[in-house]
């Protein structure tokens, strides 16, 4: 154990917790790393590529090295950070990334092999045997790679979503952002301050400076007890702002139960979308390190983390209690750490300090114009080289903390591309002030590092970010903080022959860098790519600052002028799981149910999805077992007698106003201005580029009122066309549309006994052929004063009709036409019939209508009116559209056992199967039980002038190829008598 | 009356009601619908008593009617007890001059009931992506939830209705109770 005294742990409360199987003990408030480091273990994984040990190296969510599987089964995790992890009673962790266990990993081979793992190796090599790399070396770089492994079960956890619209939004609960909320708090803006940790504080949980004479974790203590009191404030811990987007939208995940070892019917996270007025980056800054020999081994961590470690978590990082801990820094940072460690009486060997005239800040020793050259340890620091005045020596030791600096959190002001600017004092790239609209960035954020700027930049931007939205916040009254000490001198590596790591987690090392600018690879992008710099899980935040500056040593450019890779979300990594949200399985997504559904569900129907739809696809009988027969029953039921099919699908869209005819004139491609009172036409919309669109009916109710119908395809396409139409073309026009798509159940009746069913179901209401013939509409009652709306259309060819009642009876109005059609031979019918049916028909649905088809095609160039205008008509006339000879003819196979398939490509008789011979396609095929083979609808070129002709359907996909002969596409019935009967 | 039996929009005989800690959720099967259009060019009159509101805004008007905006000189009028009449025509007997469309069992209601203020603003968080104020109650506004589209009317600051497609009623009422249920175990 290496727990010291102080810190903010509850020493009351023990946490157990499990690594790789083994037991420990830890205290509430501890991460899984800081209890690992207070239980002496050090080794918590294995590097990327050479699989080196490796233990914690920082204290927050930029940690490269201490990855782990936490938890197990289903909701095992991997590539989590230790750093990052709220200890529970309960938890279990693995460490990840190895063969054989965490100390005899046997992918530590790879370490011997290192030079031939270099940069870019893997765009060198697996390149012979060509066959080796399928059955070989794509299924090995697989296995390797990806760090962590997943469970490959289904995720028992659930995700919610909301909704944020503060004021403010703050970003941080450091000392910059416990100002900015306390200022903005108190002036009474909705203030939304979130923080990735469980505590507000941020580095002063870390830090031992005084704010107004009190701690810096103590002061934070009370202004977040003030915040809490406030109504318009809210603080969210646990919650990361992982990305900026458009018009100030930030994306959020709040843990909402990841410290809770059995969540119970608690959500996992929350995914937050925050729409802020004005938003306040207040991140912090992250350290970074100074590369040198073999400086990537367990007990080696930033020296900033070690002070945390220490002030925040009471434990030091050593494998041993009493072993010795070092400094190795190029600024007065590196001391903060000798003089918290040295304050809590931890034993130091000193601080070795790059600066020639370093000075000692308190009573440890101060190697001045040293450095570290190498270091010792299998699987845990033992000793280091330091080498100062032209000597060296090794000294043992059991941790090592490494101050190279502090970078500015810039990620979230670069989200947009914003490019951070270099400040050649603080040795640093700072944000763009300007670089996000509506986003102020203050404190360390800021470059405004020391607790006392941070506190006054905090505050300081509240008031500025409250301005430009018209709130007012009184000058706040800034605590006095404790004297931090600042000085820095460049020093970015430690020249040698041996490896020194710059990115701990993707095994990059200066030498790789020096490659990378050998072989050309020198823009950052380019290095990125190279050598894998700045990818994975961390995104480079210890590395990238560094490996720019060791590559502008290279190039003898200046840092700045190698420039920095572009930043993007997330910030830190995101489960696909709560970026996905709500549900899986049944309800991923919305269902819409036809009205008649559970009448559906009752009769055991099959159901489809057609779109958000779930429709009846057909009603299988108990002696049938293929789906075939079902269909060919329903279909031959509506030939020989009635059939009832529910088609509310279709989308009905109310059209009113003075100016409703000539609207629907502009909006077909026909005439259906004329359409008087009581009758239906058939329509034809076109797109503006002259193709067809969507087809349907129009029924004129009323003088001035029309219902029209639409695909069940297009429904929504078409209304949201019409309004655009309405409002935008022809504003002039005083009409009014209104979807009833869900208002009215619709159900087809259809067959040459629909006219027996329905006249025993309407009241007073004359169905004969004269009264109400073929193309008439009528509003009437039904079933005993239910008000309803009959429409005589036929999709099938049969005598048929659509009645729509409101769409709560839909259930009932279906059964009681199965009920009292029984001894008409009633049948229901479901979707596929109703395909067959419009195929034997001639139809076109959807399949005919593909974006790429012309009223030409569709034999219905007559209906493109020339005696006024309309969407597309124009554009319909013109060369390339008119000149199409394809048109829509019928096919049979020539042997009535064959087959058609739609998609097969129609291929004139002895000329070859190829593109440039391509006549046309099929569209649509199915078995017609009417002629006892299969059918089809197809597109042929001057189709509508080669009936008889026998064509070859080619389905090269199946190696299949048919003879058919080319018919009508009227299938049943080409005169058109049976519906008008 | 019709001798035909009427479902509900969730596919049974009676409303479904869900009560849970801190909600009340019922499938509200009796609110009657119409839309009206009013001419542009003259002030629009009251109708049922009711004062036809302002953009994003719902008012009340006698015996269970209400209104809210729906568009340019577009409103959906309600009529609470009124589903099984033909609510559109007496719309157009009180209103001669307007455009009205009936929409009854275009849409399905689902009130809720928070046994507290706080408890409609935490629902709202969680399924609507709007300002706060934009349903204040007296407010109404249309927009998507679970890729839902559906009016959302406070009619009081503890009663909160959710208006969606009928179609989609299920879904609808699985989305929201889901987000109940969680609201009650994470507030």
């Amino acid at each position: 154990m290496s727990r010291i005294q102080g810190g903010l742990i509850d020493r009351s409360r023990k946490l157990s917790f499990t690594f790789n199987g083994k037991p420990y003990q830890g205290c509430a408030g501890d991460t899984l790393a800081s209890a690992l480091l207070a239980n002496g273990v050090q080794l918590i994984g294995r590097s990327f590529k050479y699989h080196r040990p490796r233990g914690v190296f920082s204290a927050g969510s930029e940690e490269p090295n201490a990855l782990v599987e936490l938890s197990g089964g289903a909701r095992q995790e991997p590539n989590t950070r230790a750093t990052g992890i709220e200890l529970y009673d309960g938890l279990q962790a693995n460490s990840q990334n190895h063969i054989g266990s965490l100390s005899h990993d046997l992918l530590a081979l790879n370490d011997l092999f290192s030079p031939f793992f270099a940069a870019g190796f893997y765009y060198k090599t697996f390149m012979w045997p060509r066959a080796f790399w399928e059955k070989l070396y794509e299924p090995a770089i697989r296995r390797a790679a990806g760090l962590g492994a997943l469970s490959m079960l289904p995720d028992p956890d659930s995700y919610d979503r909301g909704y944020l619209h503060p004021d403010l939004l703050v970003i941080g609960g450091g000392a910059a952002g416990l100002m900015a909320a306390l200022t903005a708090g108190r002036a009474g803006a909705q203030v939304v301050l979130a923080d990735e940790d469980f505590m507000l504080g941020g580095r002063l949980l870390a830090e031992d400076t005084a704010i107004a004479d009190l701690p810096g974790a103590a002061w934070a203590k009370e202004v977040t007890t003030e915040l809490q009191s406030l109504p318009n404030v809210r603080l969210m811990t646990r919650t990361t702002v992982f990305g900026a987007y458009d018009h100030g939208i930030y994306g959020a995940v709040e843990r909402v139960s990841d410290h809770i070892a059995d969540p119970g019917a608690s959500v996992r996270q929350t995914l937050w979308r925050i729409t802020a007025k004005r938003t306040i980056l207040a991140t912090g800054a992250t350290e970074r390190h100074i590369p040198f020999e073999n400086n990537d081994r367990p007990g080696i961590m930033l020296s900033g983390a070690m002070r945390a470690y220490a002030n925040r978590w009471a434990v030091t990082p050593q494998a041993k209690a009493g072993d010795p801990i070092a400094i190795f820094t190029n600024n007065d940072d590196g001391h903060r750490t000798a003089l918290a460690l040295a304050a809590k009486g931890v034993a130091l060997h000193g601080v070795i300090d790059t600066r020639a005239g370093a000075k000692s800040l308190g009573d440890y020793e101060t190697f001045a114009g040293a450095t570290i050259t190498g270091s010792k340890g299998r699987k845990g620091l033992k000793s280091i080289r330091i080498a100062q005045a032209g000597r060296s020596e090794w000294i043992d030791c059991g941790a090592l903390g490494v101050a190279g600096g502090w970078n500015p959190n810039v990620h979230l002001a670069s989200h947009h591309r914003g490019r951070p600017v270099w400040d050649a004092d603080k040795l640093t790239f700072v944000p763009d002030a300007d670089s996000l609209p509506g986003l102020h960035i203050a404190g360390a954020a800021a470059g405004q590092g020391t607790t006392a700027e941070a506190l006054a930049d905090g505050a300081r931007a509240a008031m500025a970010a409250l301005s430009e939205i018209g709130l007012s916040a009184a000058p706040a009254d800034i605590p006095r903080a404790g004297e931090e000490p600042t000085g820095i001198e460049a020093f970015w590596h430690v020249p040698g022959k041996g490896r020194a790591w710059v990115d701990f987690q993707n095994d990059v090392t200066v030498k790789d860098i020096k490659l990378a600018h050998q072989e050309n690879m020198r823009p950052v992008e380019h290095l990125k790519r190279w050598t894998t710099l700045g990818m994975a899980t961390d995104q480079g935040k210890t590395a990238n600052v560094t490996a720019l500056a060791v590559m502008a040593e290279l190039t003898g450019k200046t840092i700045p002028e190698t420039g920095t890779t572009i930043f993007r979300p997330p910030y830190t990594p995101v489960s696909l799981g709560v970026l996905g949200g709500g549900d899986s399985g049944a309800n991923f997504r919305p269902h819409r149910l036809t009205p008649t559904h559970a009448w559906a569900e009752s009769q055991g129907a099959v159901f489809v999805e057609v779109g958000q739809w779930m429709r009846a696809q057909w009603f299988p009988q108990p002696d049938e077992i293929h789906w075939r027969e079902s269909v060919d029953r329903e279909a031959k039921a509506v030939r020989d007698a009635v059939g009832v099919c529910d088609v509310t699908t279709l989308g009905k869209i109310d059209v009113q106003g003075p100016d409703a005819a000539e609207f629907l004139n502009r909006i077909y491609a026909n005439m259906m201005g004329t359409v008087k009172p009581g009758k239906v036409r058939y329509g034809l919309m076109l797109r503006e580029d002259g193709h067809a669109y969507d087809d349907g009916t129009c029924a004129c109710l009323a003088e001035g009122h029309y219902v029209v119908t639409t695909t069940t395809a297009n429904a929504g396409l078409v209304y949201q066309r019409m309004e655009f139409a309405r409002q935008c073309l022809w504003p002039d026009l005083d009409v009014t549309l209104i979807s009833t798509t869900d208002a009215w159940a619709q159900l087809a009746v259809a067959g040459p006994k629909s006219r027996e069913l329905l006249s025993r179901i309407v009241d007073d209401f004359d169905m004969s052929n004269d009264a109400f013939p073929f193309m008439s509409c009528s509003e009437l009652t039904v079933c005993g004063g239910l008000r309803a709306r009959l429409f005589r259309i036929s999709f099938s060819g049969e005598l048929a009709y659509e009645i729509a009642v409101p769409a709560r009876y839909g259930n009932a109005l279906m059964e009681r036409l199965i009920e009292v059609g029984q001894d008409l031979g009633v049948t229901p019918y479901g979707t596929e019939a109703l395909g067959v049916l419009r195929i034997e028909k001639g139809h076109a649905a959807g399949n005919e209508l593909n974006g790429q088809t012309t009223a030409n095609m569709l034999g219905m160039q007559r209906m493109v009116s020339l005696k006024k205008d309309s969407i597309g008509a124009v554009m319909s006339r013109r060369e390339g559209l008119i000149g199409d000879k394809r048109r829509l003819v019928g096919f049979v196979p020539v042997d009535a056992t064959q087959p058609v398939v739609a998609g097969s490509h129609l291929i004139t008789q002895g000329d070859p199967v190829d593109m440039e011979h391509d006549q046309g396609w099929i569209t649509s095929a199915c078995y017609s039980p009417h002629l006892g083979s299969a059918i089809g609808l197809g597109y042929l070129e001057n189709g509508d002038q080669r009936f008889d002709e026998e064509v070859i359907a080619a389905n090269p996909l199946e190696g299949v190829s048919v003879r058919l002969r080319v018919v009508s596409p009227h299938f049943i019935d080409p005169e058109g008598e049976r519906l008008r009967d | 009356m019709t001798e035909l039996k009427p479902i509900t929009a969730l596919g049974a005989v009676a409303p479904r009601v869900l009560e849970t800690v801190r909600y009340s959720l019922r499938e509200n099967d009796g609110v009657a619908f119409a839309s009206l259009v009013l001419p542009a060019d003259r002030p629009a009159p009251a109708v049922f008593g009711i004062d036809l509101p302002e953009p994003g805004k719902y008012a009340q008007g006698d015996a269970g009617k209400s209104a809210f905006w729906t568009a340019r000189h577009q409103w959906m009028i309600e009529g609470a007890s009124l589903a099984e009449t033909d609510f559109a025509a007496a719309l157009k007997a009180e209103l001669p001059e307007g455009r009205v469309s009936e929409q009854t069992d275009g849409w399905i209601t689902f009130d809720i009931f928070g046994t507290k203020p706080e408890a409609i603003t935490a629902l709202l968080e969680r399924i609507v992506n709007l300002p706060a104020a934009t349903l204040d109650p007296g407010c109404a506004t249309r927009t998507s939830f679970e890729h839902m589209s559906a009016y959302f009317v406070r009619r009081s600051d503890t009663h909160l209705s959710v208006i969606g497609m009928r179609t989609l009623a299920g879904s609808l009422w699985h989305a929201l109770e889901t987000v109940i249920r969680r609201l009650d175990v994470d507030g």
